[in-house]
């Protein structure tokens, strides 16, 4: 189980001025100013689960990572992994856990992903039938073979990436913390990264925290989410509760006769105030209401009444649209009570 | 406790072998440092004995007491340098680029993880056994008979060097946890060392003083050759105490850089 209470985290940056001039008076006055990425974050992720650390840039995702790996000690508040300051017991944490770091290697540069492979084994002290077994499971899913002898500086960063991920998962470590895993990789690479993570969670009930800004790594790891804005949790829970806070959802009908498509939104438009219709491919009408006004039902019964259906299906409401609403500082807040767990009192 | 220590001996064995296996990797670069090595200890010797040919003595060393002494400082030097060349990349890059973050995710050690990277660097083997030959022809023309007791901490006495070394240079690779890179400092600061392989009678007082007791390089040569030479204890007896106060020094400014350091970018 992963604990945050209160954690802050704040950087000095010093003021530098422009020009000639200004650089010099930064030599001789010391003005600072205090820019604080992490504000009082408190969530608990539950062991065993797979949680999406979600926030837009500068939202303190990989600072609250970096803390929650060890790397960085918080300016305030806590943090706990499995029952440990991981900052303050850093070889004990790091025994447990697993760290992807995207855009920083942790192979060794001038040695090939064996070499750096038997290296981890022995500073893990990886037992062999683990060992073994991992190496398997990498062959099969992630065509690791296929990286050969290459030094790691001379592999593409594809290949790096998936070199990287098995590294974090050979000692099998209770917890993964992956920043941005998927840089670099083509769509099949994807796939076989987001199989492995499942994979691995199913069979040894491994705690994935991950980060990323490709929304479909998100939707194919993860079972919940946990959503930073501004160094703040704004929202915490399933997938499905987050997507539920969608204003706008939508539905696409296709109707046999009756009037044509731009006829068809013109009606559907002026009957129902507030909503819009638009055509979609092949002759269908993709209708976009606002939840606070009417329910899907309501929708469906006009449509129903109206039109001659042929096909009709609602599809799910579109995370990036949930996440783009929340980082603008959407009217509604997002912060569906009760959903989130224990640690939430502090955030909100 | 002993379980860590047994643990890391174990790994260091391990990763000396992958620095020697590196070193056949990269055969050129060994023989290229090698090369270059030879080259400069080659001219120093030449210099040496160019003043010689003009004086008979310089500060009161002769020629073959300054080469015991010259090849004397490449001992503790070629040790540490067979040890701890990653502080160099501490120094200049690793901080800088947020790679630094690997040595706190490893259940390791993170200076022995950042000093196994370079396990065995090649330079350092060459000082050591050009070291080793220029201490031993130039202690076979001076006649040189050490004593047992001698004989005895000679071993130490390049190992405390090794560990002076170690500790100046770990104490200013670490302040790149804070400035970022400090490479200009650290390159200082082995620029002064090159002074430790001389007499220190030739120079002035003033810097005579800094490399005594600010950055201690002379308890690396000069102090254990007066003593090797001489036999006179004199500033020898303050080597372990040096030592001692210069890495727990080192070790200190280190510990808080790793507290402090902030891994840049996402």
């Amino acid at each position: 189980m992963i604990v945050a209470e209160n954690l802050v985290k704040e950087f000095r940056l010093t003021e530098r001025k422009p020009g000639l001039v200004g650089s010099l008076s930064t030599l001789f006055t010391r003005e600072h100013r205090i820019v604080r990425a992490v504000d009082g974050v408190s969530f608990t992720i539950p062991a065993g689960s797979k949680t999406a650390y979600i926030g837009a840039n500068g939202a303190g995702k990989s600072t609250t990572i970096k803390m929650l790996t060890g790397i960085m000690t918080p300016t305030g508040g806590r943090c706990l992994v499995r029952g440990i300051e991981p900052y303050r017991h850093r070889q004990a944490n790091a025994r447990s856990i697993g760290v992807v770091f995207g855009q920083r290697s942790q192979l060794w540069w001038d040695l090939s992903v064996p070499d750096s492979f038997r290296i981890l084994r022995r500073i893990y002290d990886v037992p062999d039938p683990v060992y073994r077994r991992n190496l398997a499971l990498y062959r099969d899913l992630l065509d690791i073979d296929a990286l050969g002898t290459t030094p790691v500086r001379q592999l593409s960063l594809g290949q790096r990436m998936r070199a990287e991920i098995a590294a974090s998962l050979l000692h099998d470590p209770a917890v993964v913390f992956w920043d941005e895993p998927t840089i670099g990789l083509d769509m099949v690479l994807k796939d076989a990264v987001r199989h492995l993570v499942n994979h691995v969670h199913r069979e040894l009930g491994t705690t994935v925290v991950l980060t990323s800004h490709d929304i479909a790594d998100i939707a194919a790891i993860c079972d919940s989410a946990l959503v930073v804005d501004r160094g703040r949790v704004v929202h915490q829970g399933s997938i499905r509760d987050l997507l539920r806070t969608a204003e706008r959802r939508s539905v696409v009908f296709d109707h046999r006769g009756g009037p044509d498509p731009g006829h068809a939104c013109a009606r559907i438009e002026q009957e129902l105030p507030g909503v819009s219709a638009s055509p979609a491919e092949d002759g269908r009408i993709k209708v976009d209401y606002p939840v606070d006004r009417f329910t899907s039902r309501q929708v469906l019964a006009f449509l129903l009444e109206r039109f001659d259906l042929a096909d009709c299906y609602a599809p799910e409401p579109d995370l990036e649209d949930v996440l783009r609403r929340i980082y603008a500082g959407g009217s509604r807040s997002p912060l569906a009570a009760g959903v989130a767990g224990p640690g939430q009192g502090g955030a909100a | 406790m002993t379980r860590t220590v047994w643990r890391h001996v174990r790994l260091a064995f391990f990763l000396g072998g992958v620095g020697l296996h590196r070193l056949s990797a990269y055969r050129v670069d060994f023989v290229l440092g090698a090369g270059a090595f030879l080259v400069r200890v080659g001219l120093q010797t030449a210099v040496v004995g160019l003043v010689f040919r003009q004086v008979p003595a310089v500060g009161g060393w002769t020629y073959h007491e300054v080469l015991f002494l010259l090849g004397f400082s490449l001992l503790p030097r070629g040790l540490d340098h067979l040890f701890t060349d990653q502080l160099w990349e501490l120094g200049r890059k690793l901080v800088q680029r947020g790679e630094f973050y690997r040595y706190l995710v490893r259940p390791v050690n993170p200076l022995f993880s950042l000093l196994s990277e370079r396990f065995f660097h090649p330079d350092g083997l060459g000082e050591l056994a050009v070291g080793a030959v220029l201490v031993g022809w130039s202690g076979n023309e001076l006649g040189l008979r050490p004593t047992p007791l001698q004989w005895a901490v000679v071993p130490l006495l390049v190992l405390c060097g090794a560990l002076i070394h170690t500790s100046v240079k770990l104490l200013f690779a670490s302040l790149s946890f804070w400035t970022v890179t400090s490479l200009p400092s650290m390159y200082a600061a082995s620029q002064v060392s090159e002074f430790a392989a001389y007499p220190l009678d030739i120079y002035h007082p003033s810097l005579r003083f800094l490399l005594t007791w600010v950055l201690p390089f002379a308890f690396t040569s000069y102090v254990p050759c007066v003593y090797l030479l001489t036999g006179a204890t004199g500033l020898v007896v303050w080597l372990p105490l040096v030592t001692a106060g210069a890495f727990v020094l080192a070790l200190t400014v280190w510990r808080r850089g790793v507290n402090a350091y902030e891994m840049t970018g996402s």
